[in-house]
C-alpha cells in the first residue's frame, strides 16, 4: 500500500507542481494517474522513491515513511518503468535485467540465470539476451524495461508512460501483457500515463490530476464514467464515455440467436438471409450476403468481411461493438474457444442496458 | 642523402640511441596522456555539474593551454622543485596539456549523455561514484577517445620540444642533426616520430572500439538485425477483436 498524506511539490522557482496530494494506491493493484502535461503526475510518482523530494506531507509505503530511508536502496526495492524504456545502451539485454539483483548483490552467475527467467516471463526469447537495446525495436526495449523492473521482484512497480512512444498497435499488446503479468506478480503499480483510454484499460482505480497538482476524482474507472466528479473530469474522459462506460456494464442476460451458416470448403446454397460461415472448427470467418449464388465448394474470396466478435459473458461494449460493425445486423458472438455461439443485436443490447439502469 | 641515412642506421650504436630515443618519447608522451586523462576526468565532470566551475574550469584550460610549451619546461622546474633536466618537468607539462585539452570533451560527453538513462540509472538505486564510473563514464567513451586521440598526437609532437631542454626523447635528434648540419637524424626523427603518432592512433581506435561493443559498426551491416525466424514481437495479446 502506497499512501500520499498531504504531499505538496513546490519548486525553487516557486510553480507547485503537486497541491495537497492525498490518496491511497492499494497493495496488489493498479492505480493510474492520469491528467495532462503539467498536472504533476510525474513528480508525484518520482516523490515515492525519492527522484523527487516533497516539499510537504508524508508518503507511506507499508507503514515506512519513506523519508526514514537512504534513497538507493530504498529504489532497489521499488522496480521503475521508464518513457523510452531508459535501457543503458552499453550493456547487453541480459546485463540490464540483471542490474538490480546485481546491485543487491547477488552473484553474477545467479543474478544472469534470474534475467533468463524474467525475459521469458515478458515473453522475449532467450536469444535476445546477447544482443544490445540499439538492437531491438522499441515494443521489445521497453518489455526489457519491464524486465529489468521485475528482476529482484519488488512489491512495488513504477510506471511512468512507459507506452507512450511506441505505436498504437505494439501498446496495445503490451497493454495485454501487463495486465496478463499483473494478474500473475499481483505487484501494487502505480502507473502515469495522459491516455484516459489506457488508464481506463489497465487502472483498478483511476487518479485524474488537474493542472497545479491538484486531485480532481478518485474512483475505479466505472465509477469515472458513471459519475464525472466535475466538468473537468467529465471532459477529460472525454465525449464517448458513455459508450466507454459500457465495457464495466456485464452482458448476463443477452439473448443469442441461432444464425444460419455455411461451411467454407463445401458447397453453400443460396441463402434468404446473411449467413455466418465458419471454418472446419466452427470458428466464424465472415458473412454470405443473401442472394449470392456460390459454384461450387465455398471459399473465403466469396465472403463479406465481418464485424468484431463479442466473446459470450464479456462487456456489453463488447456486444455493441460487434452488432454495430457487422454487415448484418447481428453481431457475432463466440464462445471462449472461438467457436461461433449466436448472434446478438443492437436494440437488445441497449434494452438490457435500460433494465440495468432501471434495477440501479 | 639515401645512401647517408642507410650509412646512419649501419651503425649499431645509432640504431641502438634511436630505438632508445623512440621509448622515452613514447614514454614521455604516454604517461602524462594517461595522467592527464586521468585529472581531465573529475575536473570535467564538476564543468558538467556546476555552472559556476564550468566558465572556471574552460576558461583556465583555454588559458593553460596558450602557455608556450618550452615556457611551461623552463618554469616548471622551480615550481615543482625538479632539476631542468629532469625528465618529471616534461611529464607535468604535457599532463596539464592533456588535461587543458581534455576537460571540454569530458564536460560535454557527460553532458549529451540521454536523461532518461541517467534517470533510469537513479531509479534503479545507483549511488552517484558507481552510476559515474559504470553508466555515464562508458557511455561517454566515444566522445572522450575523440578527444584522447587530439591529445595524443598533440603530446607526441610536444615532446620533441623538450629536445630544447635537454629532454625530448625523438626530438634530440633534431638537436643533434641540427648542430652538426647532418641531415639523416632529423629524417629518421621525423619519421619515427610520425610512425610512434600513427601507431599510437591506431591503438587508441582499437581500444575504442573494445571499450564500445555496443555501437554499430560503420559501414558494416545495418543497425538493427532482423529478428531470428518465428518470433512473435508482440506475443500473446489475447484481443477481443477479430474478423468474422
Amino acid at each position: 500500500m502506497i499512501e500520499f498524506r498531504a504531499v505538496t511539490k513546490r519548486f525553487p522557482d516557486g510553480t507547485v507542481a503537486v497541491d495537497q496530494l492525498s490518496l491511497t494506491a492499494a497493495s496488489g493493484k493498479i492505480t493510474v494517474l492520469v491528467g495532462p502535461s503539467g498536472c504533476g503526475k510525474t513528480t508525484s510518482l518520482r516523490m515515492i522513491n525519492r527522484m523527487v523530494e516533497p516539499s510537504g506531507g508524508t508518503i507511506v509505503i507499508d507503514d515506512l515513511d519513506v523519508r526514514s530511508a537512504d534513497p538507493p536502496r530504498l529504489r532497489r526495492g521499488i522496480g521503475y518503468v521508464i518513457q523510452q524504456a531508459g535501457l543503458f545502451p552499453h550493456r547487453s539485454v541480459l546485463d540490464n535485467v540483471a542490474t538490480v539483483p546485481l546491485l543487491i548483490g547477488w552473484g553474477r552467475r545467479r543474478a544472469r540465470a534470474r534475467a533468463a527467467e524474467l525475459l521469458e516471463l515478458v515473453g522475449l526469447p532467450a536469444a535476445m539476451g546477447a544482443r544490445y537495446p540499439g538492437q531491438l525495436s522499441g515494443g521489445q526495449q521497453q518489455r526489457v524495461g519491464v524486465a529489468r523492473a521485475l528482476a529482484a521482484d519488488p512489491p512495488v512497480l513504477l510506471m511512468d508512460e512507459p507506452f507512450s512512444a511506441v505505436d498504437p498497435v505494439v501498446r496495445e499488446g503490451l497493454q495485454d501483457e501487463l495486465l496478463r503479468l499483473q494478474s500473475e506478480l499481483g505487484k501494487t503499480v502505480v502507473f502515469v500515463t495522459h491516455d484516459i483510454d489506457e488508464a481506463i484499460k489497465l487502472g483498478d482505480a483511476v487518479a485524474v490530476l488537474r493542472e497545479g497538482g491538484r486531485l480532481a476524482q478518485f474512483a475505479p474507472p466505472a465509477e469515472l464514467l458513471a459519475e464525472p466528479a466535475d466538468e473537468f473530469v467529465a471532459e477529460f474522459v472525454g465525449r464517448d464515455r458513455g459508450y466507454r462506460r459500457l465495457s464495466f456494464v456485464d452482458s448476463g442476460g443477452l439473448a443469442l440467436h441461432p444464425l444460419p451458416t455455411v461451411t467454407i470448403g463445401q458447397p453453400a446454397p443460396r441463402q434468404q438471409h446473411w449467413a455466418v460461415a465458419v471454418d472446419g472448427s466452427s470458428r466464424p470467418r465472415g458473412w454470405l450476403a443473401p442472394g449470392v449464388t456460390v459454384d461450387g465448394p465455398l471459399a473465403e474470396g466469396a465472403l463479406r468481411p465481418g464485424g468484431s466478435l463479442y466473446t459470450k459473458g464479456g462487456s456489453l461494449r463488447g456486444a455493441l461493438d460487434a452488432a454495430l460493425s457487422s454487415p448484418s445486423g447481428y453481431g457475432v458472438a463466440v464462445d471462449a474457444g472461438g467457436a461461433l455461439a449466436g448472434g446478438v443485436l443492437a436494440d437488445e443490447v441497449l434494452a438490457l442496458l435500460r433494465s440495468h439502469r432501471g434495477a440501479s | 642523402m639515401i645512401d647517408d641515412l642507410i650509412d646512419y642506421l649501419g651503425n649499431p650504436r645509432n640504431r641502438e640511441t634511436v630505438r632508445e630515443l623512440l621509448l622515452v618519447h613514447a614514454r614521455l608522451s604516454l604517461v602524462p596522456l594517461v595522467l592527464g586523462l586521468l585529472a581531465a576526468l573529475p575536473v570535467g565532470w564538476a564543468a558538467h555539474r556546476f555552472r559556476v566551475a564550468r566558465a572556471l574550469v574552460l576558461g583556465a584550460s583555454n588559458v593553460l593551454y596558450t602557455v608556450p610549451s618550452l615556457a611551461l619546461f623552463v618554469i616548471l622546474p622551480p615550481v615543482l622543485g625538479t632539476k631542468i633536466l629532469d625528465e618529471l618537468n616534461v611529464v607535468v607539462a604535457l599532463a596539464l596539456y592533456t588535461a587543458a585539452l581534455l576537460v571540454r570533451p569530458v564536460a560535454d560527453a557527460l553532458d549529451a549523455l540521454p536523461a532518461h538513462v541517467l534517470a533510469a540509472a537513479t531509479a534503479v538505486g545507483y549511488r552517484p561514484l558507481r552510476r559515474f564510473l559504470t553508466v555515464e563514464l562508458p557511455l561517454a567513451v566515444p566522445v572522450l577517445a575523440a578527444g584522447v586521440r587530439v591529445a595524443s598526437v598533440s603530446n607526441i609532437s610536444l615532446v620533441s620540444v623538450g629536445a630544447l631542454i635537454g629532454v625530448g626523447g625523438l626530438g634530440q635528434l633534431f638537436t643533434e642533426g641540427f648542430q652538426s648540419a647532418y641531415n639523416p637524424p632529423i629524417v629518421v626523427g621525423i619519421v619515427f616520430t610520425l610512425a610512434l603518432a600513427l601507431v599510437v592512433d591506431l591503438l587508441l581506435v582499437a581500444a575504442r572500439r573494445l571499450l564500445t561493443p555496443w555501437l554499430p559498426r560503420r559501414g558494416r551491416g545495418q543497425r538493427v538485425r532482423p529478428l531470428p525466424a518465428g518470433v512473435d514481437v508482440r506475443g500473446a495479446t489475447g484481443s477481443a477483436g477479430g474478423a468474422a
